[in-house]
């Protein structure tokens, strides 16, 4: 989709290359981070492609076409453009900021209008909030409409610079989480550039690594790149704990069946309980109301009942949704004392447990 | 307390409001001596002001007319207006002398705070606004300029009451307005009309500001209102 082909930039009275001879494929619907120290050319990069800086080599062509043979302006109502700043308009309402693009490209009054009205949906944002100045919002705020300004005319590309460094740790993550959903249902291709290596990890289909002067360190996924650091400059910006961060890109979901795990249902006999906790080998036993958890008991307990589900159970400490991490999950076993954590799925339904074994099964393979 | 009472006398006569040299005449006189350079002015200064700010071109031109335009009094620039008037173009004595002079010290300000208040419009929001695809001149005209508007209108303002001010110096070449009875009370030693001359001078520019101040309201962007900026008052503030 966006093809860089030895592109290069040479700034005024300076000899050495920002961006020596870049080359570097983005695939459609995927996001590309950019990332690396300061001086690396990671923006210097971003902004070849949409010529907010001039290449002064190489070629740099987005859906085949070279970019320097459109008008630089044409060009880039084309491609969504989002920077840490925002740069919303000051003197311009929310609405109005949103519908920049579509009135550039001419659209009547409705179509433009809904457009601005789905954005807002899309985004999140109050629909009340359409009539407000950027200076009436938070900094979250402005960035979510940022990046409506950008998808407005529903372009193709996303170009985006360091568009959550702005913001604080908290908001920062909630925005990523966004980001990624928003992603999941439109797929434009995106290029991202940041200089934090987390945010890179948990937002790249990609990740291409720059060293000083736009040299191309790896190429490669988040889980090779952990995985296997092309050079010791990599090695070093990805710093410490590689394998429990590998850990972070993959979630209890990716484990398939977990199996009912250590649980019998309410209605089973005592016996069937003991039976099964015996087979864990656990002195406890979770009770399941069909695919609910109702808790667990102590096996010594259920003397005397005729069924498992007769005696009073304890909520489990602790539960991982689908979506965690398995280094979410290591710290949901850290945190249990029982050694297992159960996995609850949509509307709370019981997905099963997982035990430390099963997760060392998985770490190893 | 002699000449406060010989000037309220002299405002309270009939005789001196009404007439070709009455009070009234002699300010539609002068808001004529003001508005014509100072619309001039306008004309040239605020264009060339955005332009060069928006290329970031002329910061020489634009320095030399500024320290120029700081260093020379008032009385020069009449003298200037005065010989090219009446010297070089022929136009006579009264009027033109003193719109040339008014002219060249509204270049001033207007010329310096449009260059600065585009050139200082926060390069992010360009920078945004030139890659959701706007033209350059899209980018002068839809997003620096309103952003500069507060700074601009500000100068308007200082500049206007500046040029209100100085009109005056022009009763010294023979011409009209509210200067007249300053020039003429000294003139004749009546200092009624020499002091009753200033407090129309003063009362004519606290009007002028307060019109600019309407139009301000009109002419700048809503959100971007009751922004000052200190940086306007410091360059148009000049002694006259």
């Amino acid at each position: 989709m966006i093809e860089l082909d030895r592109a290069t930039k040479v700034f005024p009275g300076t000899a050495a290359p920002a961006v020596d001879a870049l080359t570097l494929d983005v695939p459609a619907g995927e996001i590309v981070v950019l990332v690396g120290p300061s001086g690396c050319g990671k923006t210097t990069t971003l902004k070849m492609i949409n010529r907010i800086v001039e290449p002064t080599g190489g070629t740099i062509r987005v859906d085949g076409v070279d970019v320097r043979r459109q008008e630089p302006h044409v060009l880039r109502r084309n491609i969504g453009y989002v920077i840490q700043q925002v740069g919303l308009f000051p003197h311009r309402t929310i609405a109005r900021n949103i519908a920049t693009v579509p009135r550039l490209l001419g659209w009547d009054a409705d179509r433009t209008t809904a457009r601005v009205d789905e954005l807002m949906v899309t985004m999140g944002l109050d629909p009340d909030m359409g009539a407000r100045y950027p200076s009436e919002l938070s900094g979250g705020q402005r960035q979510r409409v940022g990046v409506a300004r950008a998808l407005a005319a529903d372009p193709p590309v996303l170009l985006m610079d360091e568009p959550f460094g702005a913001v604080d740790p908290i908001v920062r993550g909630r925005l990523q989480g966004e980001l990624l959903d928003l992603q999941a249902r439109l797929r434009k291709t995106i290029v991202f550039v940041t200089h934090d290596i987390d945010e890179a990890l948990r937002l790249g289909d990609r990740i291409a690594i720059l060293n000083v002067g736009g040299r191309l360190e790896q190429y490669a996924t988040p889980e090779e790149i952990l995985r296997e650091p092309a050079t010791p400059f990599v090695e070093e910006f990805l710093g410490g704990e590689r394998g429990l961060r590998r850990l972070a890109l993959r979630t209890v979901g990716d484990l398939g069946d977990l199996g009912i795990g250590n649980c019998v249902q309410a209605d089973a006999t005592v016996e069937e309980a003991k039976r099964r906790a015996a087979e864990s080998g656990e002195r406890w036993i979770g009770i399941l109301d069909g695919d609910r958890l109702r808790g667990w008991a102590w096996v010594s307990d259920l003397d005397g009942s005729r069924h498992a589900g007769d005696v009073d159970t304890t909520l489990f400490r602790v539960a991982l949704s689908v979506d965690a991490t398995l280094r979410e999950a290591i710290d949901g076993l850290v945190r249990s004392r029982v050694g297992v954590a159960v996995v609850l799925g949509e509307d709370q339904r019981y997905e099963g447990m997982v035990t430390l074994d099963r997760l060392a099964q998985a770490i190893v393979s | 307390m002699d000449a406060v009472v010989d000037m309220l006398r002299w405002l309270l006569e009939p005789g001196t409001w009404t007439g070709p040299r009455g009070v009234l005449a002699r300010s539609v006189e002068h808001l004529w001596i003001s508005l014509v350079p100072l619309v001039a002015a306008m004309a040239v200064a605020i264009p060339a002001g955005v332009l060069s700010g928006h290329y970031r071109r002329g910061q020489a031109v634009g320095a030399l007319v500024t320290n120029v335009g700081r260093a020379v009094p008032s009385l020069a620039l009449l003298v200037f207006g005065l010989l090219l008037s009446v010297r070089v173009l022929g136009l006579g004595f009264s009027f033109w002398p003193i719109v040339f002079a008014l002219f060249f010290l509204a270049l001033q300000p207007l010329f310096t705070n449009s260059y600065t208040a585009v050139r200082e419009a926060e390069p992010a929001l360009v920078e945004a606004a030139r890659g959701q695809g706007l033209s350059e001149r899209e980018v002068l005209l839809e997003v620096e300029l309103p952003v500069a508007s507060p700074v601009i209108m500000t100068a308007v303002r200082i500049t206007a009451v500046q040029v209100v001010a100085t009109a005056p110096l022009g009763a010294l070449a023979a011409g009209g307005g509210l200067g007249r009875f300053i020039i003429d009370g000294f003139g004749q030693n009546d200092d009624g009309q020499m002091l009753g001359g200033v407090v129309l001078v003063a009362v004519f520019a606290l009007l002028v500001e307060w019109s600019v101040t309407r139009l301000e309201r009109r002419v700048i962007p809503r959100p971007l209102q009751g922004r000052t900026d200190a940086s306007a008052v410091a360059a148009a503030g000049r002694a006259a």
